[in-house]
């Protein structure tokens, strides 16, 4: 789950690590009595809460000057839309007085399977063209998670990165914070960029970004209360409520794919692929394929407009292929459009699943994926 | 021969008094595994299914002698478990779970790397030698001893691949689900000496995916090291990029590391066969065969 910038803000504060003093705006009233009471001082940077790349260029980054400026740029950038995007906060924070920008960030680097520590002094806006360019100017120090971040770690980052060992205890100070952060928060990613060198020499976080595990969230309960804010597809937030992945796929095609495990929804959407078949969404349904989960995931799926065919493959030793069918049967008798479901199964209570798709309109049994691909390519579906 | 499960081998349940511990303790004892204890903390002195449960990983192998662990305990406990299993120095040790943090097992990945101890998984079907011994929850039923030893990070495509195997005669010498996480505790690259140096395995099936590395590390050893076949399935060519599929791990970034290609094309270049689906694998092992 990637955390929108206040709520990254929110984490670097709760850890101590310096941040701009600011407010988030959700609504447009009252937007300089707000900025008063909050103690924020002028010029102010108002910064569109969305997650996309190019956000200031794309003018979702404005400065006011005074109140009256905060309220014109909060009416005019509040719910507008940013490359699609719908702008349903703003964070407002005191405009820093800085010197040079860095880049802090630790990884979960899979290669290694440890943490690994990024710093640049050429951080801002540019990190990635200089970390096309000028690749050697980007620190890489892998830790090891046994032992934790050491003493010679900042040293080294200070010294041969040129920016000298005079730094060595602001940037350890926050080093130490932030793989503190990205251990309790346990994130994929944890990003200062850019970390900012103030007017007064102190180091101030002014952006940053936040990828924590979805795996961990169920000890993370003040994150998971942040999921509401996340702009996510709604039929992948109404596939979680029953415990179900919806992938959006692709734009084009009108096809879509349904399995009992993320291999298989893979390996079906390479041979339609191969086939000509696009695939538009897939849905793993993970373990317990009953009746009822298999009428609501069909539901989800067919809920897309774009969606014509659903193929559904489910391959696993106690899987019920007569629950599995029955769902479909379901799911087809609600929906009102003509949509079109392709089967494959193996499991036990096979036949009595066949006799079940047999009498459903709309549904079509077949004996494999290369099978399944064959008959949706051919488009003979409709009986 | 098989790899790292046999008939001798001496397997602890952890969590065994659980749901998914209990059922699949019967599971495994009426496929002849040799389940010899099963641990429980706060249960020690039960018995389940006349197997002995312990309070402690480290009591269950002082009285019983066993050699592995598979363990049958939620995601949220999974670190805890797996870790008494690693520290009391277990051979082998395997779990099971779906969504265990990343962060758990990045801990257990490397204390069990400095102990020596082979992990295996999570989000792993764990590993069975067809005919001698089963250590995880796979549908026994469609697998069958022979010649082919498979490793795979998915275990829906090593049943579909295992399932057509078996209908066409071709038996499998041990199947390793290694688990569709970032970080498994054991990846391919440290499975095909064992594969290699196994006298029943004639061919190798490596069932990939997109994301990580492991395919590419995998490639290097197969062009040094390997003379037997091996026969390739990479999951995920036109999976969207930035969009995890379903196994945490199976993810190509945003630039394109990670992707379907450039596994296929080092496998490729280490000599390996490439199939395009579960049913190529088994044509092309039909013709090496």
């Amino acid at each position: 789950m990637k955390l929108l910038e206040y709520q990254a803000k929110a984490v670097f504060d709760a850890y101590g690590i310096p941040t701009m003093k600011g407010i988030v705006l959700d609504n447009q009233e009252d937007v300089a009595a707000k900025i008063a009471a909050a103690g924020l001082n002028y010029p102010v940077v108002l910064k569109a809460q969305v997650q996309i790349g190019g956000r200031g260029k794309a003018g979702g980054i404005q400065f006011a000057e005074d109140g009256k400026q905060a309220q014109e740029i909060v009416d005019r950038l509040l719910f507008s839309d940013l490359k699609g995007f719908r702008v349903k906060e703003l964070l407002c924070v005191e405009k820093c007085s800085l010197t040079t920008e860095w880049y802090l960030s630790i990884l979960l680097d899979r290669g290694a399977k440890c943490p690994l520590i990024m710093f640049s002094p050429q951080g801002g806006m540019d990190i990635e063209e200089v970390a096309q360019n000028s690749p050697q100017s980007i620190l890489k120090l892998p830790v090891d998670p046994l032992l934790g971040i050491t003493a010679d770690t900042v040293r080294y980052l200070c010294s041969k990165s040129g920016i000298g060992l005079a730094f060595e205890k602001k940037l350890g100070d926050v080093l130490t914070k932030l793989y503190t952060a990205f251990l309790e928060y346990s994130c994929l990613l944890l990003e200062i960029n850019p970390l900012c060198v103030a007017e007064e020499g102190g180091l101030i976080a002014l952006d940053g970004k936040v990828d924590i595990d979805d795996s961990a969230l169920f000890r993370l309960p003040d994150v998971t209360a942040w999921r509401g804010a996340q702009q996510e597809d709604p039929l992948i937030k109404e596939a979680r409520t029953f415990d179900f992945l919806y992938i959006p796929v692709g734009e084009e095609g009108d096809a879509a794919v349904m399995s009992n495990g993320s291999g298989m929804l893979m390996s079906c959407i390479d041979l339609m692929a191969k086939a000509g078949i696009a695939t538009t969404a897939a849905l793993d349904l993970g373990g317990g394929a009953t009746a009822v989960r298999i009428r609501e995931a069909v539901r989800i799926v067919l809920s897309n407009p774009r969606v014509k065919t659903l193929f559904i493959c489910i391959f696993g030793g106690i899987t019920r292929c007569d629950e599995v069918a029955e769902g479909v049967r379901m799911a087809l008798s609600e929906s009102r459009d003509e949509k079109q479901v392709v089967i494959r199964m193996e499991g036990t209570n096979k036949q009595k699943g066949l006799e079940i798709v047999e009498a459903t309109r709309g549904a079509l049994h077949v004996g494999g994926i290369v099978e399944g691909v064959r008959v949706l390519a051919e488009g003979r579906v409709q009986r | 021969m098989s790899i790292l499960i046999d008939k001798d081998t001496r397997l602890i349940v952890q969590g065994i008094t659980g749901r998914e511990g209990t059922f699949h303790t019967e599971q495994m004892l009426s496929y002849g595994a040799n389940v010899v204890s099963g641990v429980t903390p706060g249960k020690g002195g039960q018995t389940v299914l006349g197997v002995p449960v312990f309070n402690t990983v480290r009591e269950a192998m002082e009285e019983t002698g066993a050699n592995a662990s598979v363990v049958f305990v939620p995601a949220k406990f999974t670190k805890d478990s797996a870790m008494e299993a690693i520290e009391a120095n277990l051979p082998v040790v395997i779990t099971i779970a779906e969504h265990v943090p990343v962060h758990d097992m990045m801990i257990c990945y490397h204390t069990a790397r400095r102990k020596g101890v082979r992990l295996f998984g999570p989000n792993s079907f764990g590993i069975i030698s067809p005919g001698k011994s089963k250590a995880g929850f796979m549908a026994h039923s469609i697998f069958t001893p022979g010649p082919v030893g498979m490793m795979s990070r998915s275990a829906t495509n090593c049943y579909e691949t295992v399932f057509m195997l078996t209908t066409r005669g071709i038996g499998q010498s041990t199947c390793i689900g290694v688990g569709g996480d970032m970080i498994p505790g054991s990846v391919f690259l440290d499975l095909l000496p064992d594969f290699q140096n196994d006298p029943e395995t004639k061919a190798i099936v490596i069932i990939g995916e997109i994301g990580g590395n492991e395919e590419e590390r995998a490639a290097a050893y197969i062009k040094e090291h390997v003379t037997k076949p091996v026969v390739v399935l990479i999951a995920g060519k036109n999976a969207p990029r930035g969009r995890s599929m379903g196994h945490a791990g199976a993810i190509v970034n945003a630039d394109g590391t990670g992707s379907a290609e450039n596994k296929e094309k080092a496998l490729k270049e280490a000599g390996c066969h490439i199939a395009d689906g579960t049913e190529h694998v088994v044509e092309i092992l039909s013709t090496i065969l």
